[in-house]
């Protein structure tokens, strides 16, 4: 047995060629992005060492704190969302769907498929006001809710919300459909069991469910929060980041930084930032598990 | 009293369940509407008319201006090269960091996790460069390679994840019967885990598929490019868009996407449900 | 950076003895002896068959250059450059090949930003004129264009009032790049809809705000703007600037010379909100898009929308509801005469064409001349466009491009865009926060404050 598993040469064939590929491509361009930004400018243009100094800017950034608290919020809703959604969706699917099951299943994963440039192309027809009202605007002026009628994604009060529900629309078909394998890997004789000894719905997720899922949530929680925390395509398709910066999500303006404004280096101190906002929220949310 | 309950709620059940089909399937519906409609639709008819006619002028747009058969066939091609590698790799690796033995297995199965955390656009510029260098700007080759090396990290997890689960007697009974590494591997290990692999094919299908910042920023050539890329044909240097022919184009590159999962749906479906996430 | 001395007034002179010779020309009815023209163009004409045989009889340099294009190569400028490259290969260079690669337009800084930091810009590439150059410029990437024109013996097919507009955004006495364009801005009108509700063309802006209201009176949206492109907006406010306080008010403010918090701008500012705040945009302007706000304008469902001669292209086609007379032209109304008459337009190159020094040498050279020589007649008879070349071409004109042509004869002096002046930082922020001041989030107070803001940080 140890011979086999402790097999050297087997372990170097399965893991190097991965490692090189990874190291060059995926980690090296991030310990780049440290030594950039240490500088000033931008590579090929004006190019100077500039020590900490983009460092000590970061905090004083009012533009780099309005894109943080964005994308602090997107990244509660979007994740309470697209999790909490999934959950709801499968529990609907174990114990309450009786017909269609497999069509339905199916049909709520569908949008996972759809390309995010496509999806924000979409929902921008759909928030439409002017010239005519969009998919959205045109449901509630016929359904007599014309005072709810309003410019969805260009006003500060609604857009962040509208984007967050176009991601929430997207994926939660992907986090029910895990939830539902979850749940089908529950026993059904501790559910029935739960039930004759008069355990409602409440309770029984409570004390049933809840804590037999609880690997999958946080996995589930890792994963929304590793996309939500990257937020940029779907927010660049939807919103361009407007009205105003209302949706301009740390990327977003990292990216500006880098690329418009000709600040590499000072735009590298902000990817560094988001890279550790990253570690640490991971960190934060794996916490939960290990305390069990 | 308890049958009307029970009747009431199996009526709530299906309301909710055609509100739901309704929410996730119309706007696909309306879109391929959309890219049936004449530039006018747009503005003078309301947003959920149907399509006055099928003006297929917009499909034949995106087609031929925007040279769909080309940049779809780069899609294919570069999507199934770096999947083919994912999973040989997510796979390899995976094994490697669960159920072999060696000393640096944790470090190794953790510095492969960080990447799960890499922002795409903090390397954009490096990778550029080291792109440049070696020689591979504008080559299937360097979308390829920044497809596995980023697709990598998130595959290894499900695959350790799934592995973990997977109790150690199987493998020690294959042991005992006298079976190498490599085929204890292949006719053992892999099997097993078709679901997890089902899984990472799909997952990583979709998001390959769906990359643009790198096909923006690693390829000039037209001949090279891919679908997404084709998507932003249709923006003019004022801004102006031509709606039909965007949402013609976006049908388009949806409809390979809906082929192959209504084919593979089923396995989608169980691969995702059987157990792939077992964190 | 070098300060920038040349004052507008000086430059915009000069565009407007330009263009009143080009739009002169154009006037000249088509009756078939006409295109004779004057000397000038006699002479250009000559000109360009005699190189033409003469680079075919010799030098056929094998020679590949990259273009990079904001257009694709059936669109626009994408046609016209494609076009001619394929004319200059199959005419006079068989050697000669190109490889066309398109960018889009949002993500034209960030490729370019790329390439230059690995040192790999293309031959050819569309770029923004104004501040985006000048990072190019100074970081000595950029073929001196008006030398080499000069050594081939073309620097006189440029529009000599393009060439000033281009030097001037770019602050140089050099020239770095091509126009690619030669466009006046003003409101675009709904002629029915002005008929409909009894307005005329209002010629200052008091008469603008009465015949809004009037419009509105009238049950019709009378304005229309793409807000979701943000630059529509900013362009009313430059509108009203330039007007109010003298076309080269906001070069003053990029210079140092003025604040942009100054009285003047924020009621410029203000101005803009106010129509806003009136719901004479309608609902939602920060969603529209340009072209949406365009065909609006175009059925009937608003009445004057705002843009550059461009937008003849949506004018002349087939598509066009309004049908080939039912858009009319009028420039920005006056708000104080004594600042800012009614012969003062608000002018662009469009995107431009730069090309890379290093990679320049005698094959590039054979094409650039053959652009420089024909690219103008070209634009006039694809396109009936004006790029900043001279051309010679007759033909009757539709009406749209006569009232350009018409337009651009007028011109006495000229402001360039709100934000021609601002760097990439400053002009960012002007552009994202101005859908906070037409949505009324912001005062224009705080919106001015904070491209003053952005301005100051910058030069930190």
């Amino acid at each position: 047995m140890k011979r086999v598993l402790g097999n050297k040469k087997a372990i170097a064939l399965f893991v190097i060629p991965a490692l090189i590929l990874y190291t060059v491509i995926v980690i090296l361009p991030v310990i780049w992005s440290v030594y950039y930004s240490l500088y000033e400018g931008s590579p090929g243009l004006k190019w100077e060492f500039a020590g900490l100094d983009n460092y000590k800017r970061l905090f004083k950034d009012k533009n780099f704190i309005a894109a943080l608290v964005v994308n602090l919020k997107y990244i509660a809703i979007v994740m309470a969302g697209q999790v909490g959604l999934g959950l709801g969706l499968a529990l609907f699917f174990r114990f309450w769907l009786k017909n269609f099951k497999n069509i339905i299943r199916t049909l709520v994963f569908f949008p996972v498929v759809l390309p995010t440039v496509a999806v924000g192309q979409l929902f921008v027809k759909i928030y439409e006001i002017q010239p005519n009202y969009g998919l959205l605007n045109s449901i509630l002026s016929n359904i007599g809710l014309q005072k709810l009628v309003q410019p969805w994604i260009g006003q500060a009060s609604t857009a962040l919300g509208a984007l967050s529900a176009m991601d929430i629309w997207v994926a939660m078909g992907f986090y029910s459909v895990i939830f539902y394998g979850a749940l089908l890997d529950i026993p059904g004789e501790i559910i029935e069991a739960a039930k004759i000894d008069g355990c409602n719905a409440v309770n029984l997720f409570k004390s049933i469910l809840a804590p037999l899922l609880r690997p999958i949530i946080i996995t589930c929680l890792v994963f929304s929060f590793t996309g939500t925390v990257k937020m940029f395509e779907s927010a660049l398709a939807l919103t361009k980041g407007g009205p105003g910066n209302a949706t301009k999500s740390l990327s977003m303006y990292m990216y500006n930084v880098s690329f418009s404004y000709g600040k590499v280096g000072y735009g590298s101190v902000i990817a560094v930032f988001i890279f550790l906002l990253c570690i640490a929220g991971s960190g934060i949310i794996n916490r939960f598990d290990k305390k069990n | 009293m308890k049958r009307d309950k029970i009747k009431l709620k199996s009526i709530l059940i299906n309301l909710f369940t055609t509100v739901l089909v309704i929410v996730e399937v119309y706007p696909i519906f309306w879109m391929v509407t959309a890219s049936l409609k004449q530039p006018a639709e747009f503005v003078n008819k309301p947003a959920y008319a149907l399509n006055d006619g099928f003006y297929i002028k917009n499909y034949i747009d995106a087609w031929t201006r925007g040279n769909m058969a080309t940049f779809f066939k780069n899609s294919l091609i570069n999507t199934l090269a770096a999947l083919i590698f994912i999973v040989f790799f997510s796979v390899t690796v995976g094994f490697a960091v669960t159920k072999m033995d060696w000393k640096y297995k944790d470090k190794v199965a953790k510095y492969f996790g960080i990447g799960i955390m890499v922002p795409i656009a903090t390397a954009l510029i490096p990778l550029f460069q080291i792109y440049n260098k070696l020689n591979l700007i504008n080559t299937r080759t360097s979308l390829i390679l920044a497809y596995i090396a980023f697709g990598l990290s998130l595959s290894i997890y499900l695959i350790t994840g799934f592995l973990r689960s997977l109790p150690d007697e199987i493998l020690e009974a294959a042991v005992v019967d006298g079976c190498g590494i490599y085929k204890l591997m292949w006719n053992v290990v892999v099997p097993l885990m078709k679901n997890a692999i089902v899984t990472v094919l799909v997952l990583q299908f979709f998001f390959k598929w769906n990359d643009l910042l790198f096909s923006m920023t690693f390829i000039n050539d037209t001949k090279l490019k891919t679908i997404q890329t084709g998507l932003l044909y249709f923006q003019d240097e004022f801004g102006s868009k031509n709606w039909g022919a965007i949402f013609a184009s976006v049908s388009m590159s949806v409809i390979p996407m809906l082929i192959l999962y209504m084919i593979l749906n089923k396995a989608v479906i169980e691969g995702m449900t059987a157990g792939a996430v077992k964190g | 950076m070098k300060k920038r001395i040349l004052s507008i007034l000086l430059i915009t002179t000069m565009i407007a003895v330009m263009l009143t010779g080009c739009g002169g020309k154009k006037t000249e009815p088509s009756t078939g002896e006409t295109n004779s023209g004057t000397d000038t163009t006699t002479d250009i004409a000559a000109d360009t068959t005699d190189t033409n045989a003469a680079a075919g009889d010799d030098k056929q340099i094998a020679k590949k250059i990259k273009i990079l294009s904001i257009w694709a190569e059936d669109k626009d400028n994408g046609k016209l450059i494609t076009d001619l490259t394929k004319r200059y290969i199959s005419d006079v260079n068989p050697n000669f090949e190109y490889e066309f690669e398109l960018v889009s337009a949002d993500n034209l800084k960030q490729k370019i930003a790329t390439l230059v930091a690995s040192d790999d810009l293309p031959d050819v590439f569309v770029y923004e004129s104004g501040k985006p150059i000048v990072d190019l410029i100074e970081a000595d990437k950029l073929l001196d264009v008006g030398k080499a024109l000069e050594d081939l013996g073309v620097a006189d097919m440029l529009d000599e009032g393009a060439v000033s507009l281009l030097k001037t955004l770019s602050g140089t006495d050099e020239l770095y790049d091509l126009p690619l364009g030669m466009n006046v801005e003003g409101f675009w009108y709904n002629k029915a809809l002005f008929e409909q509700a009894d307005v005329e063309i209002p010629t200052t802006w008091e008469d603008f705000e009465a015949a809004c209201a009037k419009l509105q009176a009238a049950g019709i949206q009378p304005l229309t703007a793409g807000g979701a492109d943000k630059w529509p907006v900013t362009r009313l406010i430059n509108a009203y600037v330039m007007r109010s306080m003298g076309v080269d008010a906001m070069q003053k403010a990029a210079d140092g010379e003025a604040k942009y918090t100054d009285a003047g701008y924020v009621a410029a500012a203000a101005k803009i909100q106010d129509l806003a705040s009136k719901g004479y945009f309608g609902e939602g302007v920060t969603t529209v898009d340009q072209n949406t706000a365009g065909n609006m304008l175009l059925s009937g469902e608003a009445a004057m929308f705002y843009n550059g001669s461009w937008f003849t292209e949506a004018l002349t086609a087939d598509t066009n509801p309004a049908g080939a007379d039912g858009i009319g032209f009028f420039n920005i109304p006056v708000v104080d005469e004594a600042k800012g008459t009614i012969t003062e337009y608000s002018m662009n190159c469009g995107n431009i064409l730069a090309l890379d020094k290093s990679k320049y040498d005698e094959g590039t050279a054979g094409w650039l001349k053959y652009m420089v020589e024909n690219i103008g007649n070209e634009a006039m008879t694809q396109f009936g466009a004006v790029k900043g070349y001279k051309y010679d071409v007759a033909g009757e004109l539709s009406t749209y491009s006569q009232i350009v042509a018409d337009e651009l004869a007028k011109v006495s002096k000229a402001s360039t865009w709100f934000e021609a002046a601002m760097n990439s930082e400053t002009s960012t922020v002007a552009q994202d926060n101005v859908q906070t001041l037409i949505n009324g989030d912001a005062t224009p107070q705080e919106y001015m404050q904070s491209i003053q803001d952005a301005y100051d940080g910058s030069l930190e």
